[in-house]
């Protein structure tokens, strides 16, 4: 079932048993159903023996409730929230590592405070940049930078908690 | 002698009913092998792990309880796959035991070490991996507790030999319930009401019986529910033989090979109710234009098989058993209706037309074979123009009397899976069903057979081709037959002779009632080969794109 249509990003949160395979296990969901994973991150939570896992994928809601269905079958997932159109903060921290040009210093630097960025570390012709943001505003720094010359990024994907106080405990 | 792993293993086998194991030993597996010997499990030593998972599967279809195989890591491991796959498109109860090198090992690329885990995660509902001697037993319980609850399927237990040797302490008693985890069926009275009366409102209702029937026995249930609202039925290829094939209401097969009469008011019907299916495309064929006037109810335990490939106005996620008991007493008592005449008319038109159910003279033979059986008969059939054949004409009477491999159509299943009838139902006689193509995929357990001197009715209906794919052939490539020819050098007879079974061979065009009679008087077990002409095809047929309703009679050219 190879969807065409991908209109919408989704954002998912699973909370998982804090085993090995587990990952892979939720991976081969959206493998098998030509869904792919646009962002992903998994942490324990403050239960060592559950991970959370957040993922972002581009689809049509009625496919992401088919995906929701089919990962609340496996035995290690533990609760499946599609977090689409809910109220949530979402975060994804960036690095950047960004060549300074000649002559290009100054400018530079005024980009670096305007975005808010963090110096994390710095030579003479290269600076190592933190970012911390939604999703989109990170991408746009990053387009910004990319005028300098960056030479390496990394990116955390989205991790995100629901904006109200969550109901029972993990 | 100190308790061990393997004895763990033993003892909730034990505990969990088992009485039976097919499997294969290797080096992996023994201190498992050296134990089972002492227990009061028989252990069937098979000629092919393939077959030791069909034959677990088969034990399985015919008893209800879950089938177990066992075989060695590596090469036995993935030889079990096919059967694993096979019992999970037909939702099959079953849990598999693979051996493992020891966990010192794992990782390695050590002799017959293969990551069994992996391979395996798609077909089926769960596999673990045990590391730890004091986790086998809840592991084991969690296996057998997942294989047969929800919507049934396989589970995969991953043995490393360490685990299997260490020393340990008995298992305690078993707790509640070993899953965390356990269904997703909410009871849901509104939905039910809407069910029913959207049932009794109809004027034209089919009941459409999957599978899901079988699994959650509840034969008895659908019957009163077809008695009740006098509704006419018809089947997928695993809710056949649901119901007994003579019942009144009874349409027939759907899908691609089913009956012409089945397909037709399918596509008339203004109410289906559809209970234990996944609306597969064998049964839909062109998925638009199926059932194209009918508001659709399904019943099924499984959330992910409602809705799947079909727009569903009803759905209702439960144990059929448990939601047809809370809807039998809101459904109406119905009269015969208008529509129930109109279904006799076009039946009386239809069999004016196609006397022997399409299935031409290797149709009239399976029923004479059915004729000359006792009635506890229990038939297996494997995959191909067979499978069709023995689904059409045999008349399924009691529940579980009728085993064939439906979602996954591995050919190779007839013959092991009726091991595992056998074994299961000895009670009952038991036919096994092959093509010439399928028949030589497991050839090697008529070794087992016997050996076990198992009294297995073994039927090679033998076209000396791949029929099914020769008639796509035919139809749809303009007749360029390639890769389909088997030959005809194979004495089928004499290879059974071989295996020290006796048999005869029997042509269809002619009296084959001899042969049968021999076969059906015989003590043990016996080889019947039937030969048929390559163009006794299957019709009508629904070609590829097309929808239910628009059958082929015949060859176009």
């Amino acid at each position: 079932m190879f969807r065409k249509v991908r209109e919408q990003e989704q954002t998912i949160s699973i909370l998982v048993n804090n085993q090995p395979g587990v990952l892979s296990r939720v991976g081969g969901v959206f493998g098998r159903h030509g869904y792919n994973i646009k962002s992903l991150c998994v942490a324990e939570t403050t239960n060592p023996e559950v991970s959370r896992i957040t993922l972002t994928s581009e689809s049509d809601p009625d496919f992401t409730e088919k995906i929701k269905k089919q990962l609340e079958k496996l035995v290690d997932v533990i609760a499946v929230s599609d977090l689409s159109g809910q109220a949530y903060i979402q975060r994804e921290l960036m690095l950047i590592g960004v060549t300074v040009k000649e002559g290009m210093h100054s400018e530079l630097l005024r980009a670096i405070e305007m975005f808010g960025c963090k110096i994390v570390t710095m030579t003479p012709d290269y600076f190592i940049l933190e970012i911390t943001g939604l999703q989109d505003e990170t991408a746009a720094v990053l387009k910004y930078f990319q005028s300098f010359g960056v030479e390496e990024i990394n990116r955390t994907g989205s991790i995100v908690v629901q904006r109200n106080r969550p109901q029972g405990k993990i | 002698m100190d308790t061990i792993g393997a004895d763990i293993i033993i003892q909730i086998l034990r505990e969990e009913g088992v009485d039976v194991i097919f499997g294969y030993p290797g080096a992996n597996t023994l201190p498992l092998h050296d134990r089972l010997t002492s227990s009061q499990i028989r252990h069937y030593l098979m000629r092919h792990e393939q077959a030791a998972a069909h034959a677990a599967d088969g034990y399985a279809r015919a008893t209800g309880k879950v089938g177990v195989c066992l075989a060695t890591s590596g090469p036995g491991a993935t030889n079990l796959v096919t059967g694993i796959a096979t019992a999970y498109m037909d939702s099959t109860p079953m849990v598999a035991l693979t051996a493992q090198v020891s966990t010192s090992l794992l990782g390695q690329d050590a002799f017959q070490e293969t990551d069994i885990i992996g391979i395996t995660m798609p077909i089926t509902k769960h596999s673990y991996q045990v590391h730890d001697v004091n986790d086998v037993a809840q592991t084991l319980r969690q296996a057998f507790e997942l294989a047969k609850t929800g919507r049934p399927g396989p589970v995969l237990v991953d043995l490393p030999r360490d685990i299997l040797a260490a020393k340990c302490e008995q298992a305690e008693e078993k707790s509640e319930s070993a899953l965390k985890k356990n269904g997703n069926a909410v009871e849901d009275p509104e939905q039910l009401e809407k069910i029913a009366k959207a049932l009794n409102q109809s004027e034209r209702p089919i009941l459409i019986i999957g599978g899901g029937v079988k699994l959650s026995n509840a034969f008895h249930l659908i019957r009163e529910l077809i008695a009740k609202a006098k509704i006419p039925f018809v089947t997928t290829m695993m809710g056949v033989g649901s119901v007994d094939s003579a019942n009144g209401y009874n349409l027939g097969l759907i899908g691609t090979h089913g009956n012409e009469l089945a397909n037709k008011m399918v596509h008339q019907c203004d109410f289906m109710l559809a209970v234990g299916t996944r609306f597969s495309d064998r049964s839909t064929a062109q998925i638009e234009e199926f059932a194209p006037l009918a508001k659709i109810a399904q019943i099924d335990i499984d959330p992910t098989s409602i809705g799947k490939s079909i727009k569903i106005n009803i759905p209702y996620v439960g144990d059929i058993h448990d939601t047809l008991t809370a809807l039998l007493p809101l459904i109406d008592e119905k009269e015969k209706s208008e529509w129930l005449q109109r279904i006799d008319m076009e039946r009386d038109v239809i069999e004016q037309k196609l006397d022997d159910s399409g299935c031409g003279q290797a149709g009239n033979f399976i029923r004479l074979v059915q004729e000359a059986m006792p009635r506890e008969t229990t038939v297996t059939a494997d995959v191909g123009l067979n499978q069709i054949w023995t689904i059409r004409t045999w008349k399924a009477r009691g529940p579980r009397s009728l085993i064939t491999s439906g979602g996954m159509g591995t050919m190779g299943f007839s013959l092991p899976a009726s091991i595992g009838v056998k074994v299961g139902a000895p009670e009952r006689a038991v036919v096994s069903i092959s093509g010439d193509g399928g028949f030589f995929m497991n050839i090697q357990e008529l070794a087992t057979i016997g050996y076990y001197n198992l009294p297995i009715k073994i039927i090679v209906i033998n076209n000396g081709h791949l029929g099914m794919i020769r008639q796509i052939q035919h139809h749809f490539y303009n007749g360029r037959f390639n890769t389909t020819d088997l030959g005809r050098n194979v004495d089928f007879v004499a290879v059974a002779r071989g295996f020290g079974i006796p048999g005869c061979r029997v042509n269809v065009e002619e009296d084959p009632r001899a042969g049968i009679e021999a076969m059906a008087n015989s003590e043990g077990p016996f080889l019947l080969e039937a030969v048929v002409d390559p163009e006794n095809y299957v019709y009508p047929i629904i070609p590829p794109g097309c929808s239910n309703i628009e059958m082929m009679y015949e060859r176009l050219d």
